[in-house]
């Protein structure tokens, strides 16, 4: 090609808006961008075990099709020739969508779910599939049938989960975003792990049709990037009502104008978050961080969530009993794997017990057992009485603060192998970051730095239903403030 | 419990029957998508993402289902709730890929209501209902002899009433008859086809037994595989019999669920409490809580046909209706608005009644149809009878142009108006007229003797001589005329 002498492609780092401007401009083309965005997937992407699939020709010709529009004069969609990932928990007509599990093993979607419908709309170039865990259940990407990802940062951590492969490949080069899908922290712990930006937004706010459920009414997808800016352009395009998702819902009063004349001012950070339970150094990095804010003109005070201590208990009952349900179509009869038998009985058992991981079939019992008659009252009842006492207290806290400030983990990232056997270790994951999704409150986690190893440390803010826009407006502006988004792990070509 | 009476002394037993009615709403589409809802469609024809609970898909409430609900409680009286909730039941079966059915059951669309019906003695009662909830049907499975079974989704996630009664002291006829009564008001405002032996309407029924003058009600056997009247009818005999025959011989009755044999007329024990599967009832997360607004409410109730008591009532009083006749128009409400519209059209509601009853009846009976069949519209229907009125023909010769209207499959208003153009010109009937009888003296002869039988012969001349064009009464009068001077 002719251009091939001006070929001057983004530097590693860059985020989305500003590889936007680099094709606008005209020093790349969409064909050259993807070739070496397909190039690190197929490399880095799958060394670190965090691209499953690369469909290097589909999106190779979209990619062709992204520069004729361009070159045209056409209609340039906001996202007009980035590439993108999507978890193997949501659907693509492009290769398939196994949530990471043996029982749904080449099961292919047949159509796009919503959310990457309308991102190919605007022109964004699916390039691949992230793993995760298994139906996305797990803190560490340790749980999934196409193996663990590797944190980017350090090759013998993990990257954090289930949205492990998203983050893993969000926090080592620019570029692109990653959709991922956030129950209990999905998003946000492993953006925390892996030196990336993660929103959970709104539950509704996003149309969940296509994602392979987890907790329902828990689930939310959101995107992975470098920066707030990336995932707001993203959130931009994804969001709003779908007819094809009744609980999705239009936040059309929650814009980037609409906030930016009335941004956050007033933080408050969480006391409990910051108790015995979370490592030293990282309740010393988010009071620093919360310095600087105060230094920076935010209004920041400590309160009070005194239903945090509660949060995981109940998350736990909740997102298994809904999961025990949604699971439950994958029987061998007409979804997922069929395993040879003599009689009904048999095929159920035989087909999940061999189709799900032992993490998944845990859930599935205890899911089970917390709706159990005899049991229901005190499990799933109470644990329904506590969520809404969660709610609660998140709308009373949020009437004094704009936002709230937490860590998003209550440690560094832990060895591959170190807590996979214990599951109760797993489940301390996420002790700060189901408040969000209990709530249905969004939550976004950004990087504020790296530990004394050099492992990224993330915090997290989480804002009133509806006003994702403000969250995204604050994590930018302390994104000006703090540049450690903007770094990444050396080593990671 | 019911105590055994001393010395032998016949003791008074009393049945008390609940209900549980399952009714397909006869809707356009599925209760959770767009497809079809079709009976007897080729198998797995009309299913989607959504109804084979394909992963990603989710449900969305299509209104037509609620608004079909809305009319069901309308007519039973209960108290529709602003909010309501789905929630899911969990069981494992191939006919419900999800594994789960999307129902109701810790908040109901409706509340409370009732059944009316005729007690045995023919006084009027109401069968109280606990309430009414929507939920999506299963698919359906089929097994081969050879051992294969196969699974139709077609049914999966079409809309399901399920009206639940109170207890209710009552005969195993009157039981039927709030069957019926149901069936009835559901066919009447269009919520139901109500075809029991096509399982769009089923019902299962719980029995106990008490001793006359007990306060309290026995323990309860459920019912199960009703699929009509008489299997409802006769099952409750059955089990209220076997009921009594094991108190009375001192034992217990076991709270279980029992199979209903329609051959061998027995109930037979299918699981006891114990063994009942437990259905792990939550929020179904993926759908909102149903809001019904007032508004809505009152647009379905303005929606709503003339229900059947207020039409009998007017029938009654208005078009002076003898009760008898009133059975066979109320059967269906079609029938009446049949009728109806024939009145519209300004047939008096007598001849209407009188024209519906006799030979369309006994056309529709003939051929087991309905009236939405009936091939000749209450247009021409109308036209027809206004003729007899007007004297363009006989009621004779208009039946018989109705019949030959069915059997010939033709046009009634091309027959009306052949037979409407028959020659009424006095002059030119009294020329046919005066030909045949100075043609025939001997007939003319007897019927100045007081014999009437040539008559029908003199009558057949002059319609040959004016090649059917002569009008049959007017030549009959003429004829009287002319043989009376």
């Amino acid at each position: 090609m002719s251009e091939d002498r001006n070929l001057q492609l983004p530097p590693q780092s860059a985020t989305c808006l500003e590889v936007l401007d680099h094709l606008a401009a005209g020093k790349c083309s969409a064909e050259q961008l993807l070739t070496s965005y397909l190039d690190y997937l197929e490399t880095t992407g799958r060394e670190l075990g965090a691209a499953v699939e690369v469909f290097r020709e589909s999106a190779l010709d979209a990619a062709r099709e992204s520069d004729a529009r361009r070159k045209n004069g056409d209609r340039v969609g906001l996202l007009e020739g980035i590439p993108f990932t999507a978890k193997m928990n949501i659907s693509t007509i492009e290769g398939t969508t196994d949530a990471s599990s043996s029982i749904l093993e080449g099961f292919k979607s047949g159509a796009d779910a919503t959310v990457v419908s309308r991102l190919k709309n605007q022109g964004a170039i699916l390039a691949g599939k992230s793993n995760c865990d298994e139906f996305a259940m797990g803190a560490s990407n340790e749980t999934s049938v196409h193996g663990v990802v590797k944190n980017p940062w350090s090759h013998d951590r993990v990257p954090g989960g289930s949205s492990g492969g998203a983050a893993a490949l969000a926090g080592s080069h620019g570029w692109a975003f990653h959709l991922g899908s956030d129950t209990g922290g999905s998003i946000r712990q492993p953006a925390a792990f892996c030196g990336a930006t993660g929103l959970k937004p709104t539950w509704g706010r996003v149309s969940r049709r296509g994602l392979i459920a987890f907790g329902s009414s828990l689930d939310q997808i959101g995107p992975l990037a470098r920066d707030a800016a990336d995932v707001r352009r993203v959130l931009e395009v994804i969001e709003g009502a779908d007819e094809l998702d009744a609980t999705s819902v239009a936040c059309e009063r929650d814009t980037a104008e609409s906030v930016a004349s009335d941004p956050v001012r007033r933080i408050g950070l969480v006391s409990e978050g910051l108790s015995e339970g979370v490592d030293e150094d990282i309740r010393e990095r988010i009071r620093e961080s919360a310095k600087r804010l105060g230094s920076a003109g935010y209004e920041v005070v400590e309160v009070s969530l005194q239903t945090l201590a509660r949060a995981n208990a109940c998350y736990q009952v909740i997102a298994t009993a809904e999961a025990s349900s949604n699971l439950a179509r994958y029987d061998g009869v007409h979804i997922g794997q069929r395993v040879p038998a003599e009689n009904l009985d048999q095929l159920y058992c035989g087909s999940r017990s061999s189709g799900f991981g032992e993490e998944v079939r845990r859930r599935i019992l205890l899911g089970t057992f917390v709706l159990s008659s005899g049991y229901i009252d005190a499990y799933y009842g109470r644990a329904q009485q506590v969520r809404a006492e969660i709610r609660q207290e998140i709308l009373t806290v949020l009437e004094d603060v704009d936002a709230l400030m937490m860590p998003v983990s209550p440690f560094a990232p832990f060895c591959i192998g170190e807590r996979v056997s214990d599951p109760l270790a797993l489940y301390a994951c996420d002790i700060l970051t189901v408040t969000a999704n209990l709530a249905g409150v969004p939550a976004i986690a950004v990087p504020c730095g790296s530990d004394e190893t050099g492992l990224p440390m993330g915090m997290q803010w989480m804002g009133r239903h509806g006003e994702d826009q403000r969250l995204l407006q604050l994590a930018e502006s302390w994104q000006s403030l703090d540049d450690s988004w903007r770094k990444l792990p050396t080593g990671v070509k | 419990m019911a105590k055994i009476a001393d010395g032998g002394e016949v003791m008074n037993w009393i049945t008390v029957v609940g209900l549980e009615i399952h009714a397909q709403m006869a809707t356009q589409t599925k209760m959770f998508c767009a497809c079809r809802r079709e009976a007897g469609a080729e198998a797995n024809l009309h299913i989607c993402p959504v109804c084979v609970g394909w992963p990603g898909a989710l449900p969305v409430l299509q209104s037509e289902a609620v608004r079909c609900a809305i009319r069901a409680a309308l007519c039973l009286g209960c108290e529709i709730q602003e909010l309501s909730r789905f929630d899911r039941k969990n069981y494992f079966y191939p006919d419900l890929p999800k594994g789960y059915q999307i129902s109701q059951f810790y908040k109901p669309y409706a509340l409370g209501g009732g059944i009316p019906f005729i007690r045995d003695d023919q006084s009027a009662a109401t069968l109280p209902l606990v309430r009414i909830h929507m939920e999506e049907d299963a698919g359906k499975s089929s097994h081969e002899s050879d051992g294969t079974s196969r699974i139709d989704l077609n049914r999966c996630s079409s809309p399901l009433l399920e009206i639940v009664t109170e207890p209710m002291m009552m005969s195993s006829t009157e039981a039927a008859s709030c069957v019926r009564s149901v069936r009835n008001l559901l066919r009447w405002v269009d919520v139901c086809d109500g075809d029991m032996e096509k399982g769009n309407l089923r019902c299962d029924v719980n029995v106990s037994v008490m001793p006359e003058g007990a306060k309290e009600y026995g323990t309860r056997t459920e019912l199960k595989n009703l699929n009509s009247f008489v299997s409802i009818e006769r099952s409750i005999v059955v089990e209220s019999a076997r009921q009594i025959e094991l108190l009375a011989a001192g034992g217990t009755i076991r709270q279980e669920t029992r199979l209903w044999d329609q051959d061998k007329e027995i109930t037979e024990s299918m699981r006891g409490k114990e063994d009942s599967p437990d259905y792990r009832y939550f929020p179904e997360p993926d759908l909102p809580a149903i809001s019904i607004s007032n508004a809505e409410i009152q647009t379905q109730r303005e929606s709503l046909p003339e229900m059947p008591e207020v039409r009998e009532l007017r029938w009654l009083e208005e078009y002076k209706f003898q009760e008898r006749e009133i059975v066979p128009l109320m059967a269906r409400r079609a029938n009446g608005d049949f009728l109806e519209s024939m009145v519209s059209e300004g047939v008096a509601p007598t001849d209407a009644s009188n024209w519906f009853r006799g030979e369309i009846l006994r056309y529709l009976n003939e051929r087991s149809e309905k009236i939405e069949s009936f091939p000749v519209s209450t247009k021409s229907m109308a036209r027809l009878i206004l003729a007899t009125k007007e004297d363009l023909f006989s009621v004779g010769r208009a039946k018989s142009l109705l019949q030959e209207a069915l059997e010939a499959e033709s046009s009634l208003d091309h027959l009306i108006d052949q037979a409407g153009s028959q020659v009424q010109d006095e002059g030119e009937l009294a020329g046919w007229v005066d030909q045949v009888l100075s043609e025939n003296p001997e007939a003319v002869t007897k019927i100045q003797a007081g014999d009437e039988k040539p008559m029908g012969f003199l009558m057949g001349q002059v319609m040959r001589l004016s090649s059917g064009q002569a009008h049959p009464r007017k030549v009959q009068e003429l004829i009287k005329d002319r043989l009376a001077n």
